[in-house]
């Protein structure tokens, strides 16, 4: 039970979107699809929801083609919000949930529930154009599950939200989950994502450059991290850098009241502590952990996309092109 | 692919309630009825207008005094044939006070009979009315038939004979083809064909461009890809064109029924207005199975066009660039139109008959000549299924459009792009 992206490539004009790209995500899962800004992230959607089709390769689903699925496996959230602005909420959702062939009783019974499960019952009988942008944005999320997905996808679904939003949002993907559903998305907060998922994917100018369970990928960097903080004022740190029995250490920039350090696999975290406490250091944090995704984000993608990425946001006010 | 049902009902139930919900809606198609019924009753009421205001007073200054008919019986015949009732027709006591009177207003002309030096009568008509007046003009006919039986007179020809010199001959015409329209009511056939060939147009233009502003609308609040994803284009793009066709309809049957309320009312507001019955508005000689005939190029035609509206909507990411990319349709809607209206006056004509044939242009000429000559069975099946076969070409190609312009924001979208876009979408 997965579903499988297998060597797909797609070309707009000179763009080359997507290339050669391939991953799986197991049914039942929560997957990060993670990448820059215009790296491919979109198309990649729209390819798995058969509304692009693909230059070459394919996307299965249990064995069985997009192609040949129906449309209400499907729930799609797009990055581009868009409802009908002048429509009263629950007659927008019966009218896109009857186009996935959802009796008009369920979607009824459905929309009092999730209204009532974002603590917007009120807002049934409003327009979408008289509500504020998060609440906009809870309705479209109910538009993407009215009708009973087995596959979720999300483009950037807690962009725009406050945090008491993002709050429930994440609540409705857990409960998602517990009824068995894939949720697949894509964003650029990678706490969510270490908080959410269980595997990812990130794309680098339409090239998986990695993807698998989000353990595995930590392990595979092949080095660990210790956050540690002290009573001193931290001058002892550049010698730790020098020791023989330290060698391969790189001492991170100092962050609000810790230091990162950045450990090959084959040092012992205890080395540090020891030689620490040697050179009578009071110790009021030492923590072992994974480098962050975020690291392994910007590792993978590079100073570059974010370079660009900031760029592309200064500049990006109006309407995208097809990513 | 899956089949257009249920969800092309469903989009096109969305479509027509928004579309008749909507209060542009109302305010126009309530606008257009009663604009409609007053058009329709506007020339009874006008004639009302005249009728209830003063009757035409004219005073007659005949110097000429040996004429053959009486000049006041003239003239007030003349006048009474237009239906302005209770003309009065006078001689003038004073000249010289009646043209003061016609000065003043209190008269509507001073007309002059004499005998000129050759013999001949001579009128002068001093008026209260421009040149453009239809009294002057029933005037200026009765002063001609004055002279004329005068002239008859001069030359031995007494009024009796006379008559019998302008009585109009026994003509009668046949058609050789039996399916000719009569020629007593080929007057009312071409006001039908008229009202086909605009009704026709009007749809086109106004209800295919709503088709456009629909697409173009959910592209640019971004709704598109929320529904391409629920949906086919072939669903949304059926869908829409019937949606937008019923409430064009609608709108039409209101229309429809302030005509027919006019035309019936017609009848008893003249009655109530107190004027002589004039031929009322007869249909034309219909077979009946031309209406059907009527319906179905009128469908198909709507269908055509609009669905082309639809892929044009499709290539603009903004409601403003609409008109742009619908240009070419609308050149090719108005260009039918024109033709139409040439091709009226000359219905039986080679080119006519051609251009019938030709899918753009068979729904504005194909009625028109059903009504105007007599067009044969194969021919009328000929054009109809150029057109259909048109039609599922269009179809293909606006759905092909449709699936790849949804997608396609921000850049200008051409033909090519789209195409080579279109090949590789669902």
């Amino acid at each position: 039970m997965s579903l499988v992206v297998d060597r797909v490539s797609k070309r707009f004009g000179s763009v080359l979107a997507l290339d050669d790209a391939s991953f799986s995500v197991e049914a039942g899962a929560i997957f990060g699809l993670l990448g820059a800004n215009g790296a491919g992230k979109t198309t990649c959607m729209r390819i798995v929801l058969d509304i692009l089709r693909p230059d070459s390769g394919s996307v299965t689903w249990n064995g069985q083609p997009n192609t040949a699925l129906p449309r209400r496996t499907w729930g799609y959230l797009p990055e581009e919000r868009g409802l009908y602005p002048k429509m009263r909420v629950e007659e927008q959702l019966r009218f896109l949930a009857s186009l996935y062939g959802v009796s008009d009783a369920d979607a009824r019974r459905e929309i009092t529930d999730w209204l009532e499960r974002f603590r917007i019952p009120d807002y049934r009988n409003r327009k979408v154009e008289e509500l504020s942008k998060g609440n906009q944005q809870k309705i479209q999320f109910i538009a993407a599950i009215l009708h009973d997905p087995d596959i979720l996808i999300m483009d950037e679904p807690f962009s725009g939200l406050d945090p008491l939003n993002v709050r429930l949002l994440k609540e409705a993907f857990l409960a998602m989950r517990e009824r068995g559903k894939t949720l697949i998305f894509s964003t650029h907060q990678m706490e969510t994502v270490e908080e959410l998922c269980e595997a990812i994917a990130i794309i680098d100018r339409g090239r998986v450059v990695l993807h698998g369970l989000v353990r595995d990928v930590k392990r595979a960097m092949g080095r660990r991290v210790v956050r540690l903080a002290t009573d001193g004022d931290g001058a002892f740190l550049a010698e730790l850098e020098k020791l023989d029995a330290l060698r391969g250490l790189t001492v991170g920039a100092r962050r609000a009241d810790f230091v990162e350090l950045q450990l090959p696999a084959d040092l012992d975290p205890e080395t540090i502590l020891r030689a620490a406490l040697e050179r009578g250091q009071r110790i009021t944090r030492f923590e072992i952990a994974e480098p962050s995704l975020e690291e392994i984000f910007v590792e993978h993608v590079g100073r570059r996309a974010i370079d660009e990425e900031e760029g592309h946001l200064a500049t990006s006010a109006g309407g995208g092109d097809i990513e | 692919m899956t089949g257009l049902m249920p969800n092309a009902g469903h989009v096109a139930r969305r479509e027509y309630l928004v579309r008749v919900r909507g209060r542009t809606f109302r305010i126009t198609t309530l606008l257009l009825a009663v604009a409609v019924l007053v058009f329709t009753l506007l020339p009874t009421l006008l004639r009302g207008a005249g009728v209830t205001g003063d009757p035409p007073q004219i005073a007659l200054d005949v110097q000429a005094d040996d004429l053959a008919s009486d000049p006041v019986a003239a003239i007030r015949d003349a006048l009474a044939a237009s239906g302005a009732a209770g003309p009065l027709v006078t001689r003038a006591e004073d000249p010289s006070d009646a043209a003061d009177a016609v000065r003043g207003g209190s008269l509507d002309g001073l007309l002059t009979i004499s005998r000129g030096p050759d013999g001949d009568l001579t009128f002068e008509y001093l008026s209260s009315q421009g040149p453009a007046s239809v009294e002057r003009l029933l005037v200026t006919q009765a002063a001609t038939s004055l002279a004329v039986s005068d002239r008859l007179a001069a030359a031995g020809i007494d009024s009796a004979q006379s008559a019998v010199l302008f009585r109009p001959p026994a003509f009668v015409s046949t058609s050789a083809d039996p399916d000719a329209p009569d020629d007593d009511r080929y007057g009312e056939a071409l006001v039908v064909a008229y009202f086909l060939v605009i009704l026709t147009f009007m749809a086109i233009i106004t209800y295919g461009n709503w088709v456009a502003q629909s697409v173009a609308e959910e592209k640019s609040n971004r709704v598109m890809e929320l529904l391409i994803t629920a949906a086919t284009p072939q669903q949304l793009l059926t869908g829409k064109v019937l949606g937008t066709g019923a409430a064009g309809l609608t709108q039409y049957a209101a229309i429809i029924a302030a005509v027919a309320v006019g035309m019936i009312a017609n009848g008893p507001v003249s009655n109530l207005l107190g004027l002589r019955g004039e031929a009322a508005f007869r249909l034309p000689s219909l077979e009946l199975w031309m209406l059907p005939a009527f319906a179905v190029f009128f469908t198909l035609g709507f269908v055509l066009y609009s669905t082309l509206y639809a892929a044009s909507g499709s290539m603009v990411s903004r409601i403003e660039d609409v008109q742009q990319a619908a240009g070419p349709l609308i050149f090719v809607s108005i260009a039918g139109y024109f033709v139409s209206f040439t091709a009226l006056n000359d219905a039986d004509a080679g080119w006519v008959a051609l251009l019938s044939l030709v899918p753009f242009f068979s729904p504005y000429l194909m009625p028109m000549r059903m009504l105007l000559t007599s067009v044969s069975a194969p021919e009328i099946l000929v054009a109809l299924g150029i057109l259909v076969v048109t039609l599922v070409a269009a179809i293909w190609l606006a759905s092909r459009i449709y699936s790849a312009g949804v997608l396609m924001y921000g850049q200008r979208v051409g033909v090519r792009t789209l195409l080579r876009a279109a090949r590789v979408s669902r």
